[in-house]
């Protein structure tokens, strides 16, 4: 079952690229400047094609607002600009709008590095909304770090939804990891806390603290995450959201940001035939990195967040 | 709240063609766009947005009918052409039936389960919860504690592999439940294997209901989901699910518009009472900011015993604090003030937002410092001074803040009441039903 589903996955990058052929790519709206060939780019020749490209941008699930911000940006890099005899001025405006994109994507954040050269134990805190998968992600990320050495410490600091508990214990099993937990309707501050102290005293070297999903409009809950972050001290704070997520992606990365500070992104079910502008849109808001990518079920179903894949993506023809 | 920023600037588009008086190419023009640009804010298809304001526009320049003014004219033009979006209420016949939720991972299907099993529970049906999630950790202890939380009957195997085998045992054990809710595992189209095993699913159980689970923050992908569920086992409705963030639920709407299914039930929270049948009508007039009456009394009717709300209190101009008492404690019963408040006919009045979320606990705290007032304080809470409050701060064991926020919040709702009172008719048919 297993088996087939990991192939299945593998197979997930060609999948995209055959998928995206068949949707109206960004590339092809691009290309429909070729016919309104000009020497010089004026204002008024780049309005309609432009607002295609942004409609082309919200239909791959980028919010209209940070659509629109990208739009302008790239409008202001065209506009006045001179193009010389036979030039394609598609591939000028679609190198643009690329352009523009790969910036928003541009960090010097490394978390390899950053694991690597960081004092231990390292305490990283996983916030988001409800089933966007955290709990997931973070059994990924355990095994990811295991592989490459380092231990880690898992802490149950769900201590709200039914089941959150058993979820996050069966994953220590699996992945023979030492799973921190306390009573369900306990203090998730203090189960973190204590999984921190444990790692200092068996030399663990990484502590990934799981936290109950949460609405960033409840009030009590985003004072509870403050509180935890107050607590625990954590010296990374990861905001993970789900690629499938539309523009409300926005709204609560910038809640969380606004709660917790985050300082990287993981961004989850991106297998699940996505355009992934909330990608774009999350990254364009927070200004932060995203690190990793959800691919699927199993726990090797994580892969490094590559910007230019990514980018070219959207482009694919 | 649900669809709310949508509501808001569609409102204010509505208030630009209602000032203007009369209906022309440019105002509809005006409309038309802002609606457009709303519609995809909230993550609705491109293509359906498109369909949508053409036929807006088409109709809006229509010659309108004698007697109308032009806001109520475009207003029931906008309104009936998203009634054809979300589509008839689609909440299922109260009856002996089978029923299967499916859905992409973390899109709320077991809880959903639950409070789908708590609702028929409440209208008097016998009924069971299966677990049909063999691959998510703590799935089963998830529906098992749930069940138990609602007193629902409860089926699962924790070691099991075979899900069909899961359920087959679930429903022969479960047979005299009148109705058996069986919750899945999530799983995506592109998941060939899971999808067979739906398929495989849905044919052990043959459910009469089929209900595809929707976060309502989902985007545009939401479209090859539900087409390709459809596909596979055929869909017959559509729950949305967290609409209590800031999601607007335009890809939920995008979903049932595509396949051809109805909306049956919301999501509004995490609690098991947190789940309504959707009305498109109540869903729409919420939108439009015309206020969602029905839902209120059908909440109201649910949970109140007679007498215990005072209506007559909540809208008296001079309300006292200890009306104020009175109000918090028949509002928890309704669910939280801004839930309650959304579903006035407001006419688009604008509350603060944080005064809305008067949370559970600050409820109690408001109770408990107004058991240390005296009867004359919450008669007439002007004459409360700087000596009194520091009276009250020692009897309630709070601190000053506390005291001079519950202040706030009665002049706050003193405000607000005396606004609603202003508004006739719909009211005075609610608080009728109130009082019965």
């Amino acid at each position: 079952m297993f088996e087939k589903l990991r192939n299945k996955i593998r197979g997930f990058e060609s999948d995209v690229e055959e998928k995206t052929k068949k949707k109206a790519s960004l590339g092809e709206k691009a290309k429909k400047f070729v016919k309104e060939r000009k020497v010089i780019l004026e204002e008024e020749d780049l309005e309609k094609p432009l607002s295609e490209l942004k409609l082309g941008l919200v239909e791959s699930d980028v919010d209209y607002d940070v659509a629109e911000k990208i739009i302008e940006e790239v409008k202001e890099e065209l506009v006045g600009k001179e193009i010389k005899w036979r030039k394609d001025v598609g591939e000028i405006v679609e190198k643009a709008l690329k352009d523009a994109l790969l910036k928003i994507f541009d960090f010097q954040f490394n978390f390899d590095s950053y694991i690597q050269s960081k004092e231990k134990p390292i305490n990283i805190l996983f916030v988001g909304t409800n089933g966007v998968g955290k709990t997931t992600t973070i059994a990924k990320v355990s095994k990811y770090l295991m592989e490459n050495n380092y231990s880690t410490v898992l802490a149950c600091g769900d201590t709200f939804r039914a089941g959150a508990t058993k979820q996050i214990s069966e994953h220590g099993e699996s992945l023979d990891t030492k799973v921190i937990k306390h009573e369900k309707g306990g203090d998730p501050a203090a189960v973190i806390y204590d999984a921190v102290e444990f790692a200092e005293a068996n030399n663990k070297d990484v502590v990934l603290g799981d936290t109950a999903g949460r609405m960033h409009t409840d009030i009590n809950l985003m004072d509870q995450i403050k509180k935890i972050k107050r607590v625990t001290n954590p010296d990374l704070v990861i905001f993970v959201d789900e690629a499938v997520a539309g523009s409300d992606a926005v709204e609560r990365a910038k809640e969380f940001h606004k709660a917790v500070n985050i300082d990287a992104v993981v961004l989850t079910k991106i297998d699940a035939d996505v355009s992934g502008g909330s990608a774009i849109s999350i990254t364009y808001e927070v200004q932060k990195p995203i690190i990793f990518v959800g691919t699927g079920q199993t726990y090797s179903d994580l892969k490094k967040f590559d910007s230019e894949w990514f980018v070219n993506q959207l482009f694919k023809e | 709240m649900v669809l709310d920023k949508l509501g808001n600037s569609l409102k204010k588009s509505i208030r630009k063609i209602a000032g203007s008086g009369r209906i022309d190419e440019e105002a509809v023009d005006e409309l038309t766009r802002d609606i457009q640009r709303s519609l995809l804010k909230s993550d609705v298809d491109v293509k359906l947005v498109k369909n949508l304001t053409d036929q807006i526009k088409e109709r809006a320049l229509e010659k309108k009918p004698k007697g109308a003014n032009p806001r109520e004219h475009v207003v029931k033009i906008v309104y009936e052409e998203l009634v054809k979006i979300v589509g008839e209420g689609g909440a299922p016949p109260i009856e002996s039936q089978d029923i299967l939720l499916l859905g992409l991972q973390g899109s709320g299907k077991t809880t959903t389960a639950s409070k789908l099993a708590n609702y028929f529970k409440n209208k008097g049906m016998k009924v069971g919860l299966i677990c049909g999630d063999t691959y998510r950790p703590g799935a089963y202890e998830q529906l098992k504690t749930l069940s138990q939380k609602v007193a629902i009957p409860f089926y699962g195997e924790e070691e099991a592999d075979d899900v069909v085998s899961v359920i087959k045992n679930g429903l022969e054990t479960l047979n005299d439940q009148e109705i058996r809710i069986i919750d899945t595992a999530g799983r995506h189209s592109l998941e060939e294997e899971l999808i067979k095993e739906m398929k495989e699913i849905e044919k052990t159980v043959s459910p009469e209901n089929k209900y595809l689970v929707i976060d309502a923050s989902i985007g545009k992908g939401v479209k090859e989901q539900a087409k390709s569920f459809e596909k596979a086992v055929g869909i017959d409705g559509v729950i949305i699910t967290k609409i209590d963030g800031t999601a607007k639920g335009g890809g939920a709407l995008t979903a049932v518009s595509e396949t051809n299914t109805k909306i049956a039930f919301l999501g509004t929270g995490e609690k098991p009472e947190e789940f309504e049948e959707f009305d498109p009508e109540g869903f729409i007039s919420r939108l439009l900011g015309m206020g969602d009456l029905e839902k209120l009394i059908q909440r109201a009717e649910e949970r109140l015993e007679e007498d215990e709300m005072d209506m007559e209190a909540m809208m008296k101009g001079d309300l006292t604090l200890k009306d104020v008492y009175k109000q918090l404690e028949s509002i928890n019963k309704l669910g939280p003030l801004n839930k309650v408040m959304n579903m006035l006919p407001m006419g688009g009045a604008q509350l603060p937002d944080d005064a809305m979320d008067v949370t559970k606990e600050k409820m109690e705290k408001y109770k408990i410092i107004m058991d240390s007032m005296t009867s004359e304080e919450l008669e007439n809470p002007n004459i409360i001074g700087d000596s009194r409050i520091q009276r009250i701060v020692k009897g309630s064991g709070t601190n000053r803040e506390d005291v001079k926020e519950l202040l706030e919040y009665h002049k706050m709702m003193k405000k607000l009441m005396k606004q609603m009172r202003g508004r006739r008719g719909p009211m005075e048919k609610m608080m009728k039903k109130f009082k019965r």
